[in-house]
């Protein structure tokens, strides 16, 4: 009764009651058992392998496979494994633009940028020939508002088609700076490296000058400040 | 302030806000009109104004209003147009990215490999000169 209390009371529900199989112990059995499987059966990745009868007590650390409809609901919601952008034509909205294949020749999206400026216009115009109907004639502005609605919904699905491809194009320019910084750092350290170089060979030549002058004792003192400077130089 | 694509759907979103907002102050401010010789504009009580569906704002604010919605409309508008055109990558077709991807990604292994090649070379020139410096340090 109180446990049933305590269960109403909580915001969430409470965890599943496998989670206390996952102890260091099991987890580590279980991917040694995935690492033998994988190297019997010649796989590189263990990780993709499913074991079959796997002892109880491990069976719920093996995650249960794809549903085979490509389907699943969680909390009352219908999740699918292909998370597809829905057709315009399945919401009964009308489609003001052409087909993929028709546009964008060449692969490029121009086409895209001239449909979405034209729909942009549209919107315009359809709300002004809004509120001139809803001035004159407010039972037929209905229709109107339809339309307007078509537009946008239009608008929105050519920009989430557009996604992937920006996707992709910030993926590149993560890249290229990316790319920029490496090239940048192994500069910075070549540099210093051709520095550190360079005042070595200074020293060398000083050194068989002084060795020409001799005397080791001066030669200490006059290298003190200098090894000094090398510390610095090293850090 | 997210990526260019999410800006222009939020502004075509808020292109559709100012759309009922337009609509919404005309339809509450208007001024009140007769339709027919016999009717009369009634004066409603200022304490009793708020209360009512519509409350008739003077002549020249209204068409002040009026102006300034619609400039704010056709603004929006040319700043959705601007938004699209500056979309990123409309003149690079898919194959173009994916052959650029995998250019960047060669380039960023070679350049990865030479920045190693650099640190080892700079650790070899740091201890030369800590070899160096030993030697002098004990004469």
């Amino acid at each position: 009764m109180d446990e049933e209390h305590q269960q109403t009371a909580s915001t969430w529900p409470q965890p599943p009651s496998f989670w206390k199989d996952f102890t260091p112990d099991s987890v580590s059995r279980f991917e040694d058992l995935q690492k033998e499987t994988a190297e019997r059966l010649g796989v590189q990745d263990p990780s993709t392998i499913r074991l079959e009868n796997l002892p109880r007590e491990l069976r719920n650390l093996q995650p249960p496979p794809e549903p085979e409809d490509g389907a699943w609901r969680v909390f009352s919601d219908t999740y699918r494994l292909q998370n597809e952008l829905p057709q315009l034509d399945d919401g009964q909205i009308r489609r003001l633009f052409p087909n993929s294949e028709e546009r964008d020749q060449d692969g490029k999206h121009f086409d895209r940028a001239t449909i979405l400026k034209r729909l942009a216009k549209s919107l315009l115009l359809n709300f002004l020939e809004l509120t001139g109907l809803l001035a004159t004639n407010p039972e037929a502005a209905h229709e109107k508002i339809t339309d307007i609605r078509d537009l946008f919904i239009n608008f929105h699905h050519l920009i989430n088609e557009y996604r992937p491809h920006q996707a992709r194009e910030s993926l590149i320019s993560m890249m290229q700076s990316q790319l920029d910084r490496t090239r940048a750092e192994t500069n910075g350290i070549r540099d210093a490296k051709d520095k550190a170089e360079r005042v070595l060979e200074g020293l060398s030549s000083l050194t068989i000058q002084d060795q020409a002058h001799d005397t080791s004792l001066e030669k200490d003192d006059r290298y003190g400040p200098d090894g000094e400077a090398w510390a610095m130089l090293m850090e | 302030m997210g990526d260019r694509l999410t800006q222009l759907q939020d502004a075509v979103d808020q292109l559709a806000t100012q759309f009922v907002a337009s609509i919404n102050y005309i339809n509450q401010h208007h001024s009140l009109e007769t339709l027919g010789p016999r009717d009369q504009i009634v004066v409603i009580p200022k304490q009793e104004a708020d209360q009512q569906e519509v409350d008739p704002h003077p002549e020249d604010v209204f068409r002040a209003a009026q102006i300034e919605l619609a400039r704010d409309l056709i603004t929006k508008e040319q700043q959705i147009e601007l938004l699209i055109s500056i979309l990123p990558g409309l003149d690079n077709s898919e194959q173009d990215q994916e052959r650029n991807i995998r250019e960047l990604e060669e380039e960023l292994k070679v350049a990865e490999a030479q920045r190693q090649e650099a640190i080892k070379e700079r650790e070899e020139a740091l201890a030369k000169l800590d070899t160096v410096i030993r030697s002098i340090r004990r004469p």
